[in-house]
Order: C-alpha cells, then structure tokens, then sequence
C-alpha cells in the first residue's frame, strides 16, 4: 500500500519535472497551412488558413496536430477521422504533396518549414478536408465485391479455402479502401468516371483470384474495355503513395495478365 | 429570348424536375414544396452569372437533395 | 492561386475563360454533377465489353513492343536485309500508333468531347496511312530505312 503511493508519487513529481523541462525548452511552433473551403458560402474562393501548433504539446502525427487546431483554435475545420491508427482510411488527405493518411503520417518536426494539408486531388470537395468520394463508392458496388457461387459448400456450412489460396489475398484484403492511390494516379484524374483507379481495380483482383468465387467469368468480362481497366498505364503513384504498403500496380498487372491468357 | 449557355440550362433542368417532382408529393403540402423548392433556388439568384465554380458546385449539392427529397417517404417539409 | 481555386474540382471550366479561341470553339459535352448517374447508391455502370479494345489490344500492343527489341537490335549484327527492315518498320509504326492511340484515348475521350474523339481517331489512321506508305517507299526505292540511316551517317 505504502510502496504503491510512494512509487504514485514519484511517477507524479517525474510528470511535473517532465512539464517543467518541456516549458524550459523553447517552443517549438510548426505552421499547418490548411485548405479551407465553406459549401455555405459557396462564392468565397477556397484559401489556405494558417495555424500554429507548438509542437512540445502535441502528438507525433499529423492528425493530432488538426485535432488540436480543431479542439484549440478554430472548432469550423471540417475533416474526417475515426480510428486514429489506420485501419479506417477516414483521414485520407493531401499532406505535404503525398496523399497519406493524417493518423500515419509524421509531423515533420523542422520548423523552418510550413506543413501545407489539402483534400485528396481531384475529387469534389463537400467542405475543408472531405472530399466526395461518392463515385468511388459507385464503381466499388460495380465490381460486386463479395462472394458469388452457384454451388452450395461441399459440408453444407462453410465455404472452406486453403491454406495457400488464402496466402493469395494477403497484400489485397489489407486495403482500407482510403482512395490515396486512386487519387495519386493521374489516368484516374483525367478519366476517373470510366477509369475504376487502383484501389477499385484491385478489390476486383481480389475476388478474381478468391478460390471460393464462382464469377469470374462476368468479373473479368466487365472489365474487357478500353476504359475501365486498360487505362492504367503503370505509372505506380498508387503503389507509392499507398499508407498501408500494399502495390495495387501489381495487381492489375495480374489482372491485365490473366485477361490476356483468357 | 436570349440563347442559355449549358449551365443555365442545367439549372433550369434541375429546377423543372424539382417542381415536376412535387406532383409525387401529398396534396396538402405540395404548397410547402414548391415554396421550399423557390426559396432553394432564389438564395443564390444573386450569384454572378461567371462563376462557374460556385454554380455547377449548387448543381450538384442541389441534385443531391433532390434524389434525397424525391423519396416517397419524405411527405411535408417546413 | 489558380491551382489552389481548381483544387474546388471543378477544372474544366475554371480555365474555360483564359482558353484561346481556337479551343473555346470546341463544344464539350456536358458531363452529370458529381459524375453520378442514376442515384447515389446505384453502382456505376461500365460501358460494354468489347475483346478488341480490351484484351486483345493489349496483348497485341505488348507482342509488338516486346518483338520490335531484337528487330531493332538485328541490323547491328546480321547486317541489313529487306525483310526484316520492312517487318521493324511496320511494327514500330503500329506501335506509335498505338501510342497515340491511347494518348487520344486519355486526353480526348468521347465521353467528353463525343465526335472530336473519333475525328482524331480518323487523322491518326490517316497519319498512320501515310506513314505506311512513306515506309513502302523507303523499303522499295531508297534501300530500306537501315540503308537510309547509313546513308545520312555518311553525308
């Protein structure tokens, strides 16, 4: 008992000493320039506000910093977040050029330098940070992602898999469908009403590849025209940008494979 | 009357299907429709004719409610 | 600043007032707000499956680029002869074509500006065509397009 609230207190007076150091240091202000965009004022054109954050009380991540602007100096900027690690793909943004997630992406601690945040590239802003990602959600749908059979499972139960097909989607299922890459490609800035994107065409290959799935024949003949799939010129932005690692280029370049054996 | 580029007429699109749509719409208040519906469009009357961001920015906000309003379970308004 | 007002989304007509006349004449089709058709929830429909454009035209893009390497490199170590001289220039003109082909596909879609797409689709057959007939004529009087090359080299 007795050691229990000495140990509380020691960590208490480190706590204070820790505080104290952190006032001593200098502050370390990082400017956040960030796009700001009011749908209820439609005619004031989109500006860059900046804000300053000090650094030494703040979090390491970017979503932290316009969580603090939020809560701290102006509660009117809008953006989406959730699960703050990277498993939701809300606070997909445009930060520092890259397209990233903010929960997983570094505040870069030279001060020198301004942090610009903007909204994923080419897409309709509904206001400040959040893009409209309805039409990305509309070409998902199209590709059907999800299990087609026409035969009932051999147990009557289950739909059952190797351990090796499984092997197959791992790289694929990962995707948080946060629509970095599809935004990063410049074939889906120019054509991105015909032209799936990365993410979309890589969820195809997904369940293309799935040895559960029985529709692969009506999988890939959707995708026989010069559009939906063919205008991906491997120019890799998607694999690049993408915050979880996984290389959507690769994976329509199976796809492009396996249409040409077809 | 003068030629309408294709915005205005995009506009006037959107205007006529909304005001087409208030005859789905329960007798007794298709009245508050239609005034809501003239209300949405007269905000922005002001709007210079050149600002072609704004406008075709209303245009889609303004189909999206109206997909949404056009829902038949939606009955009154106001 | 202008980067900054397109980031809106809206770019095509942003710039729609600084675009000289000649382009300002070139009437676009209007394309649905928000690209959506049909409703919200509807999932997009694409456009029909046509082997030709798709996969077939692919692999036969890939099979050119892939042979047009040892055609290339052939005249450096067997020394020039008609038949392959003949066989590279037409595959190398295939392949510009398809190169271009694909760029109209991406800069001048039909979805946006309908019959300009196929108007340049036509001036580049018609390019292409004499193009072809230009390397006939190289092939048949000049020496072929290696004999060419070294006769340039020369002067």
């Amino acid at each position: 008992m007795f050691r229990s609230l000495l140990r509380q207190q020691t960590t208490v007076q480190t706590g204070f000493r820790g505080m104290a150091t952190a006032a001593a240091q200098t502050q370390r202000i990082k400017k956040f320039q960030v796009y700001r965009w009011n749908p209820d004022t439609p005619e004031i054109e989109p500006k860059m506000k900046t804000y300053e954050v000090d650094l030494n009380h703040c979090g390491p991540m970017v979503l932290d910093a316009i969580l603090k602007i939020k809560n701290e100096q102006d509660p009117t900027l809008t953006f989406r977040r959730s699960c703050r690690e990277g498993i939701c793909g809300s606070c997909a943004m445009n930060i520092g050029g890259t397209n990233t997630l903010a929960c997983l992406c570094r505040i870069d601690t030279d001060t020198s330098k301004d942090l610009k945040i903007y909204p994923l590239p080419h897409m309709f802003v509904v206001r400040d940070l959040v893009p409209d990602l309805t039409h990305f959600y509309k070409q998902y749908k199209s590709i059907q992602p999800y299990l087609q059979r026409d035969t009932l499972p051999a147990d009557g139960r289950e739909n059952l898999q190797s351990i090796e097909d499984r092997a197959k989607l791992d790289g694929l299922y990962e995707c948080i469908l946060c629509a970095c890459c599809s935004t990063s490609c410049p074939s889906y800035w120019w054509n991105q009403q015909q032209y799936l994107g990365p993410a979309v065409l890589m969820q195809a290959y997904r369940w293309l590849i799935d040895s559960r799935d029985e529709a692969s024949k009506i999988r890939k003949e959707m995708l026989q025209n010069s559009m939906s799939l063919y205008r991906c010129h491997t120019i890799m932005n998607c694999a690049r940008t993408c915050p979880k690692g996984l290389n959507p280029g690769k994976a329509i370049a199976e796809i492009k494979k396996q249409l040409a054996f077809d | 009357m003068a030629r309408l580029s294709g915005l205005q007429r995009e506009v006037l699109k959107l205007y006529r299907a909304c005001i087409r749509t208030v005859k789905t719409k329960p007798v007794d208040s298709r009245e508050h429709w239609r005034s809501y519906i003239r209300e949405e469009f007269e905000k922005h009357r002001e709007l210079p004719k050149k600002s072609f961001n704004v406008i075709e920015h209303l245009i889609r906000t303004g189909h999206r409610k109206f997909e949404m309003y056009s829902n038949p379970q939606i009955k009154d308004i106001h | 600043m202008l980067s900054l007002s397109t980031r809106v989304g809206l770019n095509t007509s942003r710039t729609a007032l600084f675009r000289p006349a000649l382009i300002r004449g070139i009437k676009t089709i209007p394309q649905p707000p928000g690209y959506i058709v049909g409703t919200v929830n509807d999932a997009y429909i694409p456009p029909k499956p046509h082997k030709l454009e798709g996969s077939l035209h692919w692999t036969s893009e890939r099979i050119v680029s892939i042979g047009l390497v040892p055609l290339v490199l052939a005249p450096f170590i067997t020394g020039t002869s008609t038949v392959i001289d003949s066989s590279m220039s037409a595959l190398l003109l295939y392949h510009c074509y398809a190169g271009f082909q694909a760029c109209i596909i991406d800069y001048i879609p039909a979805r946006v500006y309908g019959a300009y797409h196929s108007y340049a689709m036509y001036l580049l057959t018609f390019g292409t065509g004499v193009a072809a007939y230009g390397v006939y004529e190289i092939e048949s009087k000049e020496g072929g397009f290696a004999g060419l090359l070294s006769k340039v080299w020369k002067a």
